[in-house]
């Protein structure tokens, strides 16, 4: 049996009982004991919860009681998800022996769905500072080549995703931390719409660009994921009351009549991405104009301005949250976390109002740009994953982010691969959708997916 | 047809931050730092002085903050 199942696939046979949850979870575990010592994607294993819930995966699956598509499906939690009487550490010394007594509401959702929880995923201190290594565990390691970055915060699952260690996990996306780790990785990864998912019980950075999603191998994939993470959820002031839409009901249906909007000057001019990334992009609007889409491209404000806007916010509501521990216990963060979040000090109360009021501006600008689109298109990351021992403290301010932009306005945004750089790691493309409008993202995505050939290739370590 | 957006002034900041001020705005927040923390951070706080005056080019007075965060934007 390959350990290369996609969920959709895992999914099926689980159904036709060809395939046994417990097998299953007892293949991804050994992958994990041969792998994570390289790639430090788990902070944690909890052998024993995975066979006990693959246990109960395969009694319903033997009884006719299956829960639906993520039965038995392995899964692993960002260790910023509480998880009840299971250690969450946001990957700081000061949470070291944090053990949450409610799990948050998405890991309660995704057990009920019948999901198997291998363990906690690294990721960058606090969803924020990274990678370190002046932590107490390691950061992890891109599995397509381990001397390279992974993209953070949501590391950890991007790295055991694309190795096969789990077929789904969590992450959370502030300024790009579900999509940058996809992109690098070269899997799939969607940020949702603000409120669509809740965040009750994951650890904040800043309120109102958090965001909970999934990350998996393919966009089919983060459907199903997505289909038991969205809904309601009364303790997470910004979730919105809507009825949940089928995220996999339009897989399939084609891009032809879609209207997609390409912000080419994000990703030439603003901060010019590598010859790959737009070589990708390119050959993706191809395929979309060949299949009947509409494509054309946009004119938005400089990313820059995104950037700085959701930067701005980011600090100073990460600072408001962890003041009382910056001023006590400041060498316990680890350095990048630090001396960023320090930095909103420097920012008065005028500033914090012209952030507001430009944030404004740029969620009115990108609405009324919407409105005869159905798509916008730009890259998730400049290129391929630098090496890990490369990255500067201040290298997440030197150069205006391409993800930042979709956490100012709050739209859904998914991280698909397009295709691999120079240096052979992937390299991807950012799709952007109105408000609530993920199946249409899902159904491009899927289509592009299908019919390229990049969901067939697997790092070399995990073949 | 292509879409058009008026597209902001790009706006770069020539503010300089030193030492003895980046200290005094650490202290002010309650951060207590020795001069080499202080020193640690200076270089980001340059570049953030540049997001800064970014976000402080002018805005039109119809730019309101209220409902800033509506991603409907009703």
């Amino acid at each position: 049996m390959s350990a290369f199942l996609t969920i959709a696939e895992a999914g099926r046979r689980i159904a036709a009982r060809q395939l046994s949850p417990v097998e299953l979870t007892k293949i991804h575990l050994e992958r994990i004991r041969r792998l994570n010592p390289q790639l430090h994607a788990f902070l944690l294993v909890t052998e024993e919860r995975a066979l006990a819930d693959a246990a109960a995966a395969e009694a319903r699956q033997m009884s006719g009681q299956r829960r639906g598509p993520l039965d038995g499906i392995p899964i692993a939690h960002k260790d910023i998800y509480n998880t009840a009487g299971i250690r969450t550490t946001a990957h700081s010394k000061l949470l070291q022996d944090n053990v949450p007594v409610r799990d948050a509401h998405t890991v309660k959702k995704w057990a009920d769905a019948g999901t198997v929880m291998l363990g906690k995923l690294a990721t960058h201190e606090f969803a924020f500072g990274g990678p370190s290594f002046d932590l107490p565990w390691p950061p992890a390691r891109n599995p397509w080549n381990t001397d390279h970055f992974t993209a953070g915060s949501s590391s950890g699952t991007g790295a055991a995703v694309a190795a096969g260690l789990i077929l789904g996990g969590t992450g959370s996306d502030t300024g790009g931390s579900i999509r940058g780790p996809a992109a690098l990785c070269g899997i799939a990864g969607i940020k949702p719409t603000y409120g669509l998912s809740s965040r009750a019980g994951i650890l904040p950075l800043a309120f109102t660009l958090d965001h909970a999603g999934p990350m998996a191998w393919t966009a089919e994939d983060c459907a199903l994921l997505l289909q038991a993470m969205a809904g309601h959820d009364p303790e997470d002031l910004a979730s919105v009351d809507r009825p949940v839409p089928d995220f996999t009901a339009d897989l399939g249906k084609g891009v032809k009549g879609l209207r997609i909007g390409v912000v080419r000057h994000f990703f030439e001019t603003d901060h010019r991405a590598s010859d790959a990334t737009r070589a990708g992009i390119d050959a993706a609007m191809d395929f979309f104009r060949q299949e009947g889409a509409e494509v054309r491209d946009i004119t938005l404000s400089p990313a820059a301005d995104y950037h700085a806007v959701g930067y701005l916010l980011m600090i100073t509501e990460a600072f408001a949250l962890h003041a009382p521990w910056m001023r006590e216990r400041f060498m316990d963060y680890g350095e990048l976390f630090r001396d960023r979040i320090a930095l909103a000090a420097t920012v008065n109360g005028p500033d914090l109002v012209q952030t507001y009021r430009r944030r404004r501006v740029l969620c009115q600008e990108m609405a009324a740009a919407m409105e005869s689109l159905d798509i916008i298109v730009s890259a998730s990351q400049p290129g391929e994953a630098s090496r890990i021992d490369a990255l500067t403290k201040w290298a997440n301010m030197e150069n205006p982010s391409f993800t930042m932009p979709f956490n100012v306005t709050g739209f859904p945004a998914i991280s698909i691969c397009t295709g691999f750089g120079a240096g052979g790691l992937p390299v991807s493309m950012q799709m952007v959708g109105k408000p609530f409008a993920e199946p249409l993202l899902f159904r491009a995505a899927h289509a592009y997916e299908t019919a390229m050939p990049w969901r067939g290739r697997r790092p070399a370590m995990a073949e | 047809m292509a879409i058009v957006r008026k597209r902001m002034e790009c706006v770069v900041s020539t503010t300089k931050i030193d030492e003895a001020e980046l200290a005094v705005l650490l202290g002010r927040a309650g951060l207590k730092l020795t001069p080499d923390q202080v020193r640690a951070i200076l270089p980001g706080a340059e570049i953030f002085r540049g997001m800064i005056a970014r976000i402080n080019a002018p805005l039109p007075r119809e730019a309101e903050p209220a409902l800033t965060f509506d991603v409907e934007q009703k």
